[in-house]
């Protein structure tokens, strides 16, 4: 017997509140997979993209004041950006722009690298979050615990909630700070004090059906690769659906541009999750000049979220079943 | 308790635990009602589940903690919980390595460490012993005998080994095809139904049992040669040895009978078939 051995002692002391249970959920299971390397070096790269818009950021803002800076602007924005119109204006009135220039920039690092980011973390470590505690029968040791299927599914999104904001929220805050600090003068602030709270609400947009449907996915097997699959194939055959719906009338029309050709792009949106997210991001940073309406896509998500929670819901309770 | 495989002695456990869904029924746990406030009555119960459960990725110590934590204790006084159970529980430095490394005894010993660390007064082991060498058994059972008698516990104990029971057991319960077929204590259930002894002689046989006999008693050779004395007033054991005396027999072994565990589980489960 080791010396330090006391034997058993009772304990005695004050327990925390049931609500604040699921909190050591997210806590262990943010613990197990920040040991993953791989996870660190995916957290690193994702911030990099970040360089991108805050150089655009820290160019129009220079651009506003600097004939140099703002030729570059103008060809930026006639060219890769797509938007001839805030050119114009750009020579006429930057500041008038400063508001759109700044959330266009922003949206674009949230629709693009951060979006694959999202989609590559979460296929990392989702699948490892459900489809681990079937397969152990963990399921069996949190609920013979006072805690409950929700707060148990609240405790296990959490811990994609959390690597997401730190991918998307933090990011997105950062670079809105850089902006401003990289900007002439403080007033800047006044112009765009709405930006930030658009980050939270595209980042809750992007971080809960997202959640919910790669639990969803988790809950579905105990063979996590299967889950980790079937994430990565509903993103990519739903783009890949996506392209080749929208496209098909250019199809043997030569190499014009869609908006030429008067494609259009918003019919079947819905088929794909990026571009559901993006028509729901790009209004809530008041940038969508579409003419569908955001309303389905923003149902398909409130659906995606509701169905998939009670998806796993289910899968919970079956498991507790005999 | 007591039950042949598949009697339904985990499914009760788990129904008491609102592990499995309850369709009727209503009772008391620890004052509680159940199933109305199985939320608080897990909150009071430690229970070591028999399947093979484990949260991958974590370490001994961690999962002990992680459980004491979801348990309500905090953080800190969590771990420092977790380190004096894994010591009471004998895993040692195993506790630093990955549960999922663990043979089946260390995982027993693991789960009896969860189902402890948070100090609930009533302990629900499912199997405990399985999977753990002879003498891992027998700490076990002693530790599970130290929770009872010196801190109080109260310890429901499913097994299907019948010398745990007898190690370790105060009440008996044995299910069969779902129902409770014998509810007593131990001391009740090794009563035999009449006054009983198992004698052993050497000599005058025959007139022995003839004096026993016109005594008034039964007697039935076993055997091993031993003889099982039943009747009214048998267990004053001075009629049988004036009876010894009287014939001039040697008693070489007197012992007041006791049912065998063993006997009694086999009536009460073919009792059940027959049912």
């Amino acid at each position: 017997m080791p010396v330090h051995d006391l034997g058993y002692r009772k304990w005695v002391g004050r327990r925390n509140h049931r609500l604040i249970r699921p909190l050591f959920i997210a806590r262990s299971g943010i613990t197990l997979i920040w040991r993953r390397r791989m996870l660190k070096l995916l957290l690193m790269v994702a911030w990099l993209p970040i360089a991108i818009p805050a150089i655009g950021i820290f160019c129009f803002e220079q651009g506003v004041t600097d004939v140099t800076y703002r030729r570059i602007i103008i060809r930026t924005l006639q060219g890769p950006m797509e938007r001839p119109d805030l050119a114009t204006q750009m020579l006429q009135d930057p500041v008038s722009i400063r508001h759109e220039v700044w959330s266009t920039l922003i949206l674009g690092f949230f629709r693009v690298p951060q979006l694959y980011s999202m989609v590559l973390l979460i296929g990392l470590i989702a699948p490892l979050l459900i489809s681990y505690d079937l397969r152990s029968k963990a399921y069996l040791q949190y609920f013979s615990r006072p805690l409950s299927p929700n707060e148990y599914i609240i405790g296990k999104s959490a811990v994609i909630w959390f690597f997401l904001g730190m991918i998307t929220t933090l990011p997105g805050l950062t670079l809105y700070l850089l902006g401003v600090l990289l900007s002439p003068e403080i007033s800047v602030v006044g112009m765009t004090w709405d930006i930030p709270l658009r980050i939270l609400v595209a980042s809750v947009a992007l971080i809960v059906p997202t959640t919910a449907l790669a639990i969803s996915y988790s809950a579905c097997t105990v063979e996590n690769r299967y889950a980790s699959f079937a994430w990565f194939a509903t993103w990519i055959m739903g783009s890949v659906a996506y392209q080749i719906l929208t496209n098909a009338p250019r199809v043997g029309r030569g190499r014009r541009n869609r908006i030429d050709m008067d494609v259009d792009t918003e019919r079947w949106l819905l088929v794909s999750p990026h571009h559901t997210l993006g028509k729901v991001e790009t209004w809530i940073f008041g940038l969508d000049a579409g003419e569908a309406s955001v309303w389905p896509a923003i149902l398909i998500l409130l659906a995606i979220t509701i169905i998939g929670t009670l998806f796993v819901r289910s899968r919970l309770i079956a498991r507790l079943s005999v | 308790m007591l039950g042949p495989n598949g009697s339904g002695k985990s499914t009760l456990i788990k129904s008491l635990l609102g592990l499995v869904r309850n369709h009727q029924g209503a009772g008391t746990v620890l004052g509680l009602q159940w199933p109305r406030e199985v939320r608080e009555i897990r909150d009071r119960v430690g229970y070591l589940p028999e399947d093979d459960c484990y949260i991958a990725g974590l370490t001994g110590i961690e999962a002990v903690a992680f459980m004491a934590n979801l348990s309500g204790l905090p953080k800190t006084e969590g771990l420092r919980r977790a380190h004096e159970i894994t010591d009471f529980c004998d895993i040692g430095e195993e506790k630093y390595r990955s549960v999922e490394a663990y043979s089946t005894g260390m995982r027993q010993k693991l789960k009896f460490a969860q189902a402890l660390v948070h100090d609930p007064p009533f302990l629900i082991l499912d199997e405990p012993t399985t999977g753990l060498d002879p003498d891992q058994r027998d700490a076990m059972l002693r530790r599970i005998r130290t929770l009872a008698r010196e801190h109080g516990k109260s310890i429901l104990l499913s097994t299907h080994i019948l010398p745990d029971v007898k190690a370790v057991c105060d009440q008996v319960v044995i299910l069969a095809r779902g129902k409770v077929r014998v509810y007593d204590s131990m001391e009740n259930l090794s009563k035999p139904a009449e006054p009983t002894l198992n004698v052993m002689i050497y000599g005058q046989k025959k007139a022995f049992l003839s004096g026993l006999d016109k005594a008034g008693y039964t007697v039935t050779a076993k055997p091993d040669g031993t003889l099982k004395i039943t009747g009214t007033g048998v267990d004053q054991v001075s009629s049988v040895w004036d009876i010894a005396a009287a014939t001039k027999t040697s008693i070489r072994r007197l012992v007041p009978a006791q049912n065998s565990l063993e006997e009694i589980f086999f009536q009460a489960v073919s009792a059940s078939e027959h049912s």
